[in-house]
């Protein structure tokens, strides 16, 4: 189920929180694990197994980890290991298993015949790396263990966070699992938040999605302008895509008494790829700092090592985003960009106007999406070159017709997307925060994007969830 | 009431999901969408075999059910339509809003287009050889090449001057009529050829065809005033329905009847196990209709027949077509006695078998442009 669906926003929610609000308190984890695998469930029912399996696992894990972990070290790091092997595996043979035979049968001679895989489940990507904080958090003692299984599936199948992220580490959440206190206050706030994040999906995302589709199937040639507005288009909509279903996330937390960390910073409004990296998807970067690359040896072992362990670091955080080569060298590129920044480009960078960095950060970062783009599903890297070099081909067609009119058709919602990438709008809500007349706003603000979005989900224009697939 | 105030956007959120979704379940449930032709999904029965179906059978008819019946659909649909439009989308759903009322299908993909001239010509080919029969092929160019100053300022290419020239090039055993000359001419003479609402071409547009493909087919047409005119108002068409814009005025559709075949002129359409027979080629049942069109031989069917005891002929036509011949073959029944009319989308027979097997005289294959180039099953023309 995905948040931006009549089925979700109309039957789902105004159950659920009813429920919720209707049960008291000590059966609510019960009762948000049990709408959790609902939710989950939906759509793909046999993965709900999986869940408890995760659940179970982890769980046991994390237990045995805690009774092992003075007495028996040994024992605790193996249950430790056991752990990270089997999410590891899950993940691994559910996403990767395709990827991985493809590759072994470029060795000459060799043909593995590749099995009917199964599709992959939705979110595995995110509860699995949520899991694996646990089990290590309780092995560094850095979290409680959780003595109750149930509000542990809590934990792991939270339905707002479950199949786009954030990706919430078990500490962050440990106390709020157990002593949550929802508040009308955060309710309201949650609300607020949860319709700047269906905005965000609905009335940017899907709109810059149907612009983008619609330009790579124009049968014209549309210009090198006509190829950067297309990828502009994208790049707004993978950010409002995945930051809205964040930012839903965030707001249903708060609906329910959770409070979840930040996961976008305005990323688009950075003036270099490193501090792109500080406010993109940032509970993901921090997941990768805390679990890989420190562990590593981060910066302490020296330079070569440190350079070795940051492009350990942006493999892995490629191959995260999929199954398929463009998103490794998707990685490495930032993984690379990120190198050259630390060794020789930042000093230099900080002497230039801002206008420069940003012109520098966002040129890099829009290059990074026709990476991300063009995976083997959609040509790969063929279709990449050739898009790229329709992006420079500054002697041919500026910007065909069909572009134009896209354009022009969409002008209003890229002008949207280019004032909702800065943090202006919140400036200004911030200066009219203490007036009277704030809670009004905020209203009128909430029912138009209700009403919007409504009309846009019923006329069904376009609602696929890019991030579904990672 | 202080508080209160703080906690609105709350109130607002939630007494907003709880309306639709107790409207949801309390309002009746509509069976069928006028605006989009077609039933609308009603509540799904469980079970755990339609549950867990590899089809997710169960989940998919729920979320049609919710979709479909979801309170003011249409109202929510024409008020993104033209809340679209407001902001400069002259297409949100695939239909320009032109001048003066025009609701144009944006240009067609051409993906089928060369396959589909290809097997029309290779069908040629073949009945020629074998049959001697002769085939001629006319294809309808898009309304919005031919209304090209009723489209709105930004739209996209429409390609009929690029696609026409190779289509005269691949057809060398099949003759082929252009209709480009004929309808422009026809509209730039003030005739509306083709429907405002709808994607076909008007009685005028369909009288400008036919009297072009006579210098092919050897037939002398006839004049407009042969013709008894009786228009009829309210026709909301296919674009009008995609579109869902609002505030859009209807069409009035003309049938254009030749009094000297009354009595003359029986239709038999086989549809499956289904025969209707009529002595008329126009089904005025459809006029209580908001889609008019199947006022022409009662819509689409898979094999329809056309007799004239009146014709200036007692040649035998097949017409292979899609719905943009319905309004044309009238005009066509008062040269040929009998005329047998096939669709291939339900058709699957070989027609060369039926050439020979009913003795057909004279081939017509009549599409449209943008149905042409979506349609996958010319293929079964052989």
């Amino acid at each position: 189920m995905v948040f931006s669906s009549l089925l979700f926003l109309f039957v789902y929610l105004p159950i659920v929180l009813a429920a919720y609000y209707i049960c008291p308190r000590k059966w609510r984890n019960l009762l948000l694990f049990v709408v959790n695998l609902v939710f989950y469930g939906w759509g793909e029912p046999i993965y709900v197994i999986l869940m408890v399996i995760s659940t179970i696992v982890d769980y046991t894990c994390g237990y045995f980890i805690d009774k092992n972990r003075e007495k028996n070290p040994k024992k605790a790091k193996g249950f430790l290991i056991a752990s990270m092997v089997i999410n590891l595996s899950m993940l691994g043979f559910f996403k990767y298993s395709g990827m991985i035979l493809k590759t072994i049968n470029l060795i000459p001679g060799v043909d593995i015949p590749l099995p009917q895989l199964p599709d992959l489940p939705i979110g595995i990507s995110f509860y699995t790396f949520q899991t694996m904080s646990y089990s290590i958090d309780v092995y560094r003692r850095e979290a409680p263990v959780q003595k109750n299984v149930i509000t542990f599936g809590t934990y792991v199948s939270l339905f707002p966070q479950l199949i786009a992220g954030p990706i919430v580490r078990y500490k962050d959440v440990a106390y709020q699992l157990d002593h949550r206190r929802e508040t009308l206050d955060d309710f309201t706030k949650g609300v607020c938040i949860f319709c700047v994040g269906l905005a965000k999906k609905v009335l940017i995302a899907n709109q810059m999605g149907a612009m983008w589709d619609a330009m790579q199937n124009t049968g014209q040639d549309n210009g090198w302008l006509g190829s950067w507005i297309g990828i502009i288009a994208y790049s707004f909509q993978i950010y409002f895509d995945f930051s809205g279903y964040s930012d839903m996330a965030c707001g249903l937390g708060n609906m329910l008494g959770f409070e979840f960390l930040k996961n976008f910073n305005y990323p688009y409004i950075s003036k270099s790829i490193t501090e792109f990296w500080r406010r993109w998807h940032i509970s993901l970067g921090t997941w990768f700092r805390e679990y890989v690359y420190i562990p590593l040896g981060g910066n302490r072992k020296g330079f070569a090592r440190q350079i070795v362990n940051l492009l350990v670091v942006w493999f892995l955080t490629g191959l995260w985003h999929g199954a398929s080569y463009n998103f490794i060298l998707w990685g490495l590129y930032f993984g690379l960009l990120l190198v050259i920044e630390k060794l020789v480009l930042k000093k230099w960078l900080e002497k230039c106007p801002a206008a420069i960095q940003h012109i520098y950060a966002l040129f890099f970062i829009v290059i990074g999406w026709v990476i991300f783009y063009f995976s083997d599903d959609v040509g790969g890297m063929s279709a990449m070159g050739a898009f790229l070099g329709s992006m420079f081909n500054f002697g041919g067609v500026v910007i065909g017709n069909n572009a134009l009119t896209l354009l022009m058709s969409y002008l209003p919602f890229l002008i949207l997307a280019c004032v909702a990438s800065t943090p202006l709008g919140v400036k200004l809500y911030e200066k009219v925060k203490a007036h009277a007349s704030a809670p009004f706003l905020q209203t009128v603000y909430c029912a138009v994007v209700l009403f919007l979005s409504t009309s846009f989900l019923v006329s069904g224009s376009y609602n696929p969830f890019i991030y579904f697939r990672f | 009431m202080k508080k209160v105030y703080r906690r609105l956007p709350a109130i607002v959120f939630v007494g907003f999901i709880a309306v639709m979704l107790v409207l949801l379940i309390v309002m009746p449930k509509k069976d069928f969408s006028v605006n989009e032709k077609r039933n609308l999904q009603q509540a799904p029965a469980f079970s755990f075999a339609s549950f867990f179906s590899k089809e997710k059978t169960f989940e998919n008819q729920f979320e049609n059910f919710i979709s479909d019946q979801t309170p003011g659909r249409d109202f929510w649909v024409g008020f993104n339509s033209s809340f679209c439009k407001i902001l400069g989308n002259t297409a949100p759903k695939g239909v320009y809003y032109g001048k003066d009322g025009y609701l144009i299908n944006d240009p067609t993909e051409t993906k089928q287009l060369s396959r589909n001239i290809g097997f029309m010509e290779e069908f040629a080919v073949d009945v020629k050889d074998k049959l001697n029969v002769p085939v001629t092929v006319a294809i309808a160019p898009s309304t919005g090449y031919v209304c090209a100053d009723k489209l709105p300022d930004f739209h996209y290419t429409y390609l009929d001057d690029d696609l026409f020239p190779t289509f005269a090039d691949t057809f060398k055993t099949a003759r082929f009529v252009d209709l480009r000359d004929c309808l422009k001419t026809a509209y730039a003479g003030g005739k509306q050829v083709f429907y405002r609402t709808d994607h076909h071409w008007t009685e005028d547009g369909a009288y400008a065809a036919y009297s072009e493909l006579g210098k092919t087919l050897g037939y002398t047409p006839n004049p407009e005033t042969a013709y008894e005119k009786t228009s009829y108002p309210g026709f909301y068409g296919t674009t009008y329905s995609t579109s869902g814009f609002w505030g859009v005025a209807p069409d009035d559709i003309e049938v254009w009847d030749n009094k000297a075949n009354d009595g003359a002129v029986s239709t038999t359409i086989t549809d499956g196990d289904k025969v209707i027979e009529q002595d008329d080629m126009f089904f005025y049942s459809h006029l209580d209709e908001n889609d008019k069109y199947p006022v022409y031989l009662d819509g689409n069917h898979p094999y329809t027949v056309i007799k004239n005891t009146k014709a200036d002929s007692d040649k035998k036509l097949l017409v292979i077509k899609d719905s943009f011949a319905h309004s044309l073959t009238p005009f066509l029944a008062d040269h040929y006695s009998e005329i047998i009319m096939v669709d291939l989308r339900y058709y699957a027979n070989p027609c060369s078998e039926l050439i020979q097997n009913e003795n057909i005289d004279e081939v017509l294959i009549l599409y449209s442009l943008d149905n042409l180039a979506t349609d996958d099953h010319v293929g079964r023309i052989g």
